[in-house]
């Protein structure tokens, strides 16, 4: 008895004595809310390239939306261990460092020379007093079109509106030809949104001064007065019947053409894709309307955050993780998954598993970029910290669903409420 | 049956106990040493539930009155969030909503409720297999139900497509997407949940009601349906508060209904005090405000559960006089 | 004792009959959408509407949400997560419905000033809804060290459960005479014998009644669930709104609505093999 437990107690030494040498085993944990469909499938590919460069990856999505991960996250950073990273995007990652520390990832990034292939804009964002502690997976623009081929057909037109004006006109038509001009779920930031393309097509320098910064002399301006006219006509053509409905469940409407336009993140033609409909022969992608010539790109950008910890693998798992994300290869994978773009832009979307509005897209993004008309979207949470966005959405999502509000009460009441909020 | 099973264990008991009181080591330590664990256990379980509720309700109080965001922050500020919140258009909304929706849901479950306990004690055929339908929705989670119904309600391929498509095209039942009836959807969901309950416990109070009340009844002559209003409906008080209690705590945490059924839409025309207290400390990341909404959602529930307790108590003490 | 208020034949057909038929369908109708819907595929779905008939019977959708469904990584379906929803809501249930007997044992025959505050105190906890109390239960867990381990669903749901047990099982109990505790006390038993020998016989039905309801409410509880537990320990209706939650893509709703069914079977069997003893239960303890 004696004698095996010495023995037991020697193997335990010998073996702990050697792991003294042994170098960190580098894992990481990621938490994010992306556990299925494309979205989980991209965060796999992401997995596989982690695993690859050397490094133990241990993906615990949070079932729900991003406020469920976000509990989480909470709950972990309370409970003192955050995960070593985890997915987060625009303002919060601002207002999140405040409460837990991050890791410095300026001497990554400069070994990489990241910062030259990323839109300043995008860089802001994911950098904390100067400091990057953040890495964007991916970019979505929001400002798309898309057209029912079919509907278009009806009405004989063949491409895209690219003012309000000629939107309206053609919206007009699909009415008089029996088609709902504009599908729409109703959901509350959907509402937002449409709020947010239509001041984008009036006036993106509008809409920077306005929702970026909140200036009350824009907010009260007559670009969003002009806004909340447009969207006015068309919440018109919406169907009454939609409210609290995904997106998605009028895809296959508006494919047959009983929908005209869709307005959506570009997301939606990797939904298209799934569901067996083709570019070019049942829809047409592109910006949506804008009234001003130069590209505008609204964008909305995924990004993976990363908290300081004292585990030296999770501490080499990061830095594993944070080159791989900077890496090309995974650009490429992540967004061919989820009908995102790149956010390096030295990225060729040359790739047949690219869509033509991916390409679409990214040219749009490069444009924007040189003409300086890249702004955040405020559904998504890019442009303010949830809570204004959400008093913002409030008035909004109300406004879209009530008739009787006038564009000049709404434009009241979106500014009060960003006095109220700020 | 109560009363019979508690006569013949009654009898039993002092036998056993005089059996076993013979003096013995074991009998000083084993019983009393068992008698202290089992009195310190029962301190610590009521100890245990009296501490959470306290807690977790001051703590959320102490939280309410500081400007916590994203994490908790104890330093005090005052009732700010309260009057900033009493003046927030989507918390005089909910709170509006949780009264219509409230007191819709409860009356509406009690009521079918007792009617449909009162047409089962009927000596119908397929009592079990009736009953059995009536009650299976209370074993389904509220996301599924909400879900569901969502799918029912839709103007365009739930009931109103359906009637519709079969020919009547003027039929109309598009309340889901209609501001002002949206939150009257809410109360069919959640009542189709849990009617079934209430019917079981008022089914219950019916089979156990004195049976001499009846031939009382029968003897005076009175008709089957004075008999239920005039006698049995009285009589079944104490199960009314029961039915009550379960259907109001029910309407105050109703959270994930809401959110499957409508997202608090169209626009916020459902929204319930408990999607702001979510919205609040959770999405929008302030904290103090989202417990402020909890505290005074929990406040005006005091104004019903404190005379409950009134009730408890009186009962209690009529007991113990007629016990 | 219904003999007497039994209506006549007349109405019993005109009436009775159609209203309880009536309502059945009530009742039955959105459980008939969900079975179907489990049974046609996701193009048929997505390209006519949510409601109809299956054009082909899917079973796939079943072995799908049973064992394929991917999510996170894993291929597994939602067969591990009800094993741990069954892990984490058998001993909760166990433990919540035997500290409530305790709890309502105490304050419904044993006289001290307090016992009645006590009572309305723990009454109270049945309305505190689930937001208030997500982080103090992360700070409490912290505290104790049980950040996410299985355990710590397991103690949320024991003490949350903890106020609608002892409800249930004062209220039940509240009805026991006096006069048998006063007789046994004469005889020499004690606190313990008097629970073990008088109050745990007579308890059946109303511990049936509370297990029903916990096991109930344990296993369909949602936000505690994806907030406090991890990877592979979550519990089934984590594992349900991974396939409802999705912004960018459609849903696959066959699946949706296969995997909630297998999810709800095990209340639904407690509910239809449990109702008569649910009934009994009730009978016997919620009069007065």
């Amino acid at each position: 008895m004696l004698n095996k437990s010495l023995l037991v107690i020697g193997v335990a030494c010998a073996i702990g004595g050697t792991s003294a040498y042994v170098e960190a085993e580098p894992r990481i944990s990621v938490i994010s809310q992306w556990s299925a469909g494309a979205e989980g499938d991209a965060m796999n590919a992401f997995g596989d390239l982690v695993t690859k460069a050397g490094a133990k990856w241990e993906h615990n999505p949070v079932s729900g939306f991003t406020t469920d991960m976000m509990n989480k996250l909470r709950a972990d950073i309370i409970a003192g261990k955050p995960p070593a990273a985890s997915q987060l995007k625009g303002p919060e990652i601002q207002a999140w460092s405040q409460i837990a520390p991050t890791v410095n990832l300026d001497a990554l990034v400069a070994a990489a020379g990241y910062e030259k292939v990323i839109s300043p804009e995008l860089a802001r964002l994911h950098k904390v007093q100067g400091h990057w502690v953040a890495l964007p997976l991916q970019v979505h623009r929001i400002n798309t079109l898309y057209a029912s081929k079919k509907a278009m057909d009806k009405i004989g037109a063949t491409t895209l509106p690219k003012t309000w004006d000629e939107f309206n006109a053609m919206a007009k038509k699909m009415a008089a030809a029996g088609i709902t001009p504009v599908a729409h779920g109703g959901i509350a930031w959907a509402d937002t949104m449409y709020f947010d393309l239509s001041l984008i097509g009036v006036s993106p320098d509008a809409y920077r001064r306005a929702i970026m910064n909140l200036d009350d002399k824009a907010l009260r301006g007559p670009e969003v007065l002009a806004a909340f006219k447009q969207l006015r006509q068309m919440t018109g053509w919406m169907s009454p019947a939609n409210a609290g409905q995904h997106w998605s469940v009028f895809l296959p409407a508006l494919m047959k053409g009983e929908y005209g336009f869709l307005m959506m993140g570009g997301w939606a033609s990797g939904v298209l894709k799934k569901g067996k409909f083709e570019e070019g022969k049942d829809y047409l992608c592109g910006a949506t309307p804008s009234n001003v010539a130069k590209p505008v790109f609204d964008l909305n950008a995924d990004g993976l955050i990363f908290w300081e910890t004292k585990n030296p693998d999770l501490q080499a798992g990061q830095k594993i993780t944070a080159q791989v994300a900077m890496g090309k290869e995974f650009n490429r994978v992540f967004t061919q998954i989820n009908g995102s773009i790149p956010v390096r832009t030295d990225v060729e979307l040359t790739d047949p598993a690219y869509q033509d509005c991916q390409r679409d897209a990214a040219a749009n993004l490069a444009g924007a970029v040189a003409a300086n008309q890249v702004v955040l979207s405020l559904a998504h949470n890019m442009a303010q910290n949830n809570a204004i966005t959400a008093a913002l959405r409030d008035v909004l999502t109300e406004y879209v669903h009530n008739n009787s509000i006038s564009p000049e009460e709404g434009q009241k009441r979106l500014a009060d409420a960003a006095a109220a909020a700020r | 049956m109560l009363a019979s099973q508690i006569e013949r264990r009654a009898v039993r008991v002092p036998e056993q106990a005089r059996a076993r009181r013979s003096p013995s080591w074991r009998h000083f330590w084993g019983v009393t040493a068992v008698e202290q664990i089992a009195k310190l256990v029962a301190v610590l379980t009521l100890a245990v539930a009296v501490l959470y509720v306290v807690g977790f309700t001051l703590w959320t109080t102490w939280i309410s009155f500081t400007d916590s965001t994203l994490l908790p922050d104890y330093t005090l500020v005052g009732i700010k969030h309260y009057t900033r919140l009493l003046q927030t258009r989507i918390w005089q909304v909910a709170y509006v909503n949780l009264l219509i929706y409230g007191i819709g849901f409860m009356v509406f479950a009690s009521a079918i409720g007792l009617l449909l306990a009162i047409l089962i004690d009927q000596k119908v055929r397929a009592e079990n297999l009736l009953r059995t339908i009536y009650l299976y929705p209370m074993a389904l989670s509220f996301v599924v139900t909400g879900t569901v119904w969502g799918w029912l309600l839709n103007p365009g391929i739930g009931i109103q497509g359906f009637v519709r498509g079969l020919g009547w095209t003027a039929f109309r039942f598009d309340w889901l997407v209609d501001r002002d009836m949206a939150i009257y959807t809410v109360v069919i969901a959640a009542a189709w949940q849990a009617t079934g309950f209430a019917m079981a416990l008022f089914l219950a109070g019916l089979r156990s009601l004195d049976a001499d009340l009846y031939k009382a009844a029968q003897i005076d002559g009175a008709s089957p349906l004075r008999m239920y209003l005039r006698i049995m409906v009285p009589a079944m008080w104490p199960i009314t508060i029961a039915v009550l209690v379960i259907l109001l705590q029910f309407a105050i945490k109703t959270y994930e209904l809401v959110r499957a059924l409508t997202a608090g839409g169209p626009g916020i025309a459902t929204t319930l005090p408990t999607t702001v207290v979510y919205d609040y400390m959770f999405q929008r990341g302030l904290m103090g405000a989202g417990s402020a909404a909890a505290v005074m959602l929990l406040l005006s529930l005091l104004v019903i559960v404190v005379p409950y307790a009134f009730y408890q108590r009186l009962s209690a003490r009529r007991l113990t006089r007629h016990g | 004792m219904a003999e007497a208020a039994a209506l006549s034949r007349a109405s019993r057909y005109g009436f009775v009959y159609p209203v309880l038929i009536g309502f059945a369908v009530f009742f039955l109708v959105p459980m008939v959408v969900v079975v179907l819907n489990s049974l046609r595929s996701f193009e048929e779905i997505t390209q006519s509407s949510v409601l109809g008939l299956p054009r082909s019977f899917q079973w796939r959708n079943w072995t799908e949400a049973w064992s394929g469904y991917c999510m996170a990584g894993s291929c597994t379906g939602i067969r591990p997560y009800m094993w741990n929803s069954l892990v984490i809501a058998i001993p909760a249930t166990i433990v919540s419905t035997l500290i409530g007997a305790i709890n309502g044992y105490v304050l419904s025959l044993w006289r001290f000033r307090g016992a009645a505050t006590l009572f309305a105190i723990i009454t109270f906890g049945v309305f505190l809804p689930a937001q208030m109390k997500l982080v103090p239960w992360a700070i409490t867990l912290r505290n104790l060290d049980l950040s996410n381990t299985v355990g710590a669903l397991v103690l949320i749901h024991i003490v949350g459960g903890i106020s609608f047990t002892t409800l249930f099982c004062r209220n039940f109990y509240v009805n026991v005479p006096l006069d048998l505790i006063r007789a046994a006390r004469v005889d020499g038993a004690d606190f313990f014998q008097i629970f073990r020998r008088i109050i745990l016989p007579l308890s059946p039905p109303i511990l049936i009644v509370t297990v029903i309801w916990q096991f109930t409410n344990i296993w369909n509880e949602f936000l505690f669930g994806i907030t406090f537990s991890e990877g592979a320990n979550r519990p089934v209706t984590a594992a349900l709104m991974a396939l409802n939650a999705n912004v960018a893509q459609a849903r696959e709703y066959g699946i949706e609505s296969a995997a909630v069914l297998i999810a709800a079977i095990p209340t639904l069997l407690v509910y239809i093999f449990g109702g008569k003893y649910f009934l009994r239960g009730l009978a016997a303890g919620a009069v007065k």
